[in-house]
């Protein structure tokens, strides 16, 4: 498979990705998580070839060697096509690039073209294609030479929701064919598709692992109050008992981070009846991916800062 | 195979483009301009009021090749400019617009990539030369008198490498810069400096590729090849040769996108 030896990349003195180090697993789809400018887009533009690292390399292993192209499928954030060609033409001249004769050629752009949905529109020009049909000829073409890895730069991030689902249902189906690496800022997505997930942040990776792994390494219970009227006077309260670690308010709920849930959760009720607090909402449950990201990413922030 | 996936796809681009027709239209205009406006320049003063009462101007009609030679020097200038202008985007454009990622991203090799851009670019310009030369030698023909074709054909053959130099040039450029209109600059400088520096030390430089345009008088009269048009040719194609090579490696070192 691919292995990534201490890649980095620098623009004028910045580091676009620094000192990274992985081992993409095979057969599994894996997520390429950060804020905008991690360094995800360079990170899958170098293992593409499309650009060169500054230092580090993209190492191959189990049969593939040579020139990494014939091996992958890529999908540009913004792709981009001949516009004066048909989907249909497009689809036939990258697979003849790829080496597929041409009676075979004729036939897979046809196959998947109707699998990703665009066979009504395969013999319009793609200048006339809305964004969401050139997302998909997008995923036609990077499929188009069946390669054993797909690396999709935000797939599903210029979608509406429909286009949205039937990417990511196709993602699923794909995961069985080639790996997948893909990139995303929407959180929910990746819990959603992904099998292992590496978080980036300034060009460095942060947090890697099986997405239960590191859900699991950094889940705490919590409990989500809402009441009527100011905060902040509750949040003082609150963070009084031993068994809360910390809280904060976030869109008017107040997030109450605790040890122990039976116990933080009957003294709680107990306050707010006691009291008559003005209760709105109360929920318990656990932090979730966005909690970790936001975390994560807050966590680097203040170690930059000090 | 693969290159010839690439050659038909620029073709039919170019095809779609409506260049097949109106490139060797303006050649074939750039060509019989000279021939037309030199034979009916009495006519066409007489129209525009003429000369002056008592005035007389003995307007002498060139020699044949004379005129020939007038439609080839119509090609070096504006000729050259078009070719510059269609080639200046084949792979700069591509870049930039982003295209490029998609289709070097797959196992395509860099010098089918380059070379199959560059023939399919040398097919559509020679023809469109030929055409208007041969447009111009007809209007010669009729009005001044017997040019060989022959000795045309040489010229036109020599004339032909010359043109293909100055693909070479705006396709080594396309490898240089994202952005096609420094292209078309970049090619058209390099083009006006050689053409300077050869007419500057013309006794030192009778084998630069912008010389060939000085030997063309004569092979038209005497159909003979001299050593430095020979020797002017040689240089040439390997200018070619080496200018595209050049190109292969610069592309092969820059990051795509």
């Amino acid at each position: 498979m691919i292995h990534l030896k201490n890649l980095t990349k620098m623009f004028d003195k910045e580091y676009a990705v620094k000192n990274i180090t992985f081992d993409l697993p095979p057969g599994k789809c894996t997520a390429l998580l950060g804020p905008n400018g991690a360094g995800k887009t360079t990170t899958l533009k170098i293992i593409a070839g499309l650009m060169h690292p500054t230092s580090g390399q993209v190492d191959l292993s189990n049969g593939m060697r040579g020139d990494i192209r014939q091996y992958i499928g890529y999908l540009p954030q913004h792709p981009q096509f001949h516009n004066w060609m048909t989907g249909k033409e497009f689809l036939q001249y990258v697979a003849r690039l790829s080496h597929i004769p041409y009676p075979e050629s004729k036939k897979r752009a046809e196959r998947l073209l109707e699998r990703v949905g665009i066979a009504d529109a395969k013999n319009r020009k793609i200048s006339s294609y809305s964004g969401g049909m050139k997302q998909r000829l997008g995923i036609a073409q990077a499929m188009i030479h069946k390669p054993s890895v797909l690396l999709l730069d935000e797939p599903v991030s210029a979608l509406d929701p429909i286009g949205r689902r039937d990417v990511l249902n196709l993602m699923e189906e794909l995961k069985q064919e080639a790996t997948l690496l893909y990139s995303t800022h929407i959180l929910s997505d990746a819990e959603e598709a992904s099998d292992e997930i590496l978080l980036m942040h300034k060009g460095s990776i942060v947090e890697s692992g099986s997405l239960q792994d590191v859900k699991e390494r950094h889940q705490l219970d919590k409990i989500t109050l809402r009441f009527e009227g100011d905060m902040q006077s509750y949040k003082e309260k609150v963070e009084a008992f031993p068994f809360v670690t910390h809280t904060d308010i976030q869109k008017k709920k107040l997030h109450v981070y605790v040890q122990n849930v039976p116990e933080a959760r009957d003294v709680l009720l107990d306050l707010v009846n006691k009291e008559q607090w003005p209760l709105l909402f109360f929920e318990v449950g656990q932090t979730t991916l966005e909690d970790l990201f936001m975390k994560v990413v807050k966590e680097h922030a203040m170690a930059d800062h000090l | 195979m693969q290159w010839l996936t690439i050659y038909k796809k620029e073709c039919l681009e170019s095809a779609r483009n409506y260049r097949w027709v109106w490139v060797p239209l303006v050649f074939i205009l750039f060509c019989i301009m000279d021939p037309l406006t030199t034979y009916y320049l009495p006519q066409i003063l007489e129209s525009t009021g003429g000369l002056p009462d008592g005035a007389t101007f003995n307007i002498p009609t060139p020699p044949a090749p004379n005129v020939f030679m007038m439609s080839i020097s119509q090609i070096n200038t504006l000729g050259v400019l078009v070719i510059a202008l269609i080639t200046m985007g084949t792979i700069a454009g591509e870049r930039k617009s982003g295209v490029a990622e998609l289709i070097l991203v797959k196992p395509v090799s860099y010098s089918a990539y380059v070379t199959a851009k560059w023939a399919a670019h040398v097919s559509l310009v020679l023809l469109s030369v030929f055409v208007g030369l041969i447009a111009s030698w007809y209007y010669v023909q009729l009005l001044f008198g017997d040019v060989s074709f022959i000795h045309v054909m040489s010229s036109v053959a020599f004339y032909v490498l010359y043109i293909i130099f100055v693909i070479s040039i705006s396709l080594f450029m396309n490898t240089w810069t994202k952005i096609p209109g420094l292209v078309l600059f970049l090619t058209i400088s390099v083009i006006l400096v050689l053409n300077l520096i050869t007419s500057i030390f013309s006794h030192l430089l009778e084998w630069s590729p912008t010389s060939i345009v000085s030997h063309l008088p004569a092979l038209l009269r005497s159909g003979e090849v001299g050593q430095n048009l020979w020797m002017a040719g040689l240089i040439t194609i390997l200018s070619i040769i080496f200018l595209l090579f050049g190109a292969i490696q610069t592309l092969k070192r820059r990051e795509i996108v």
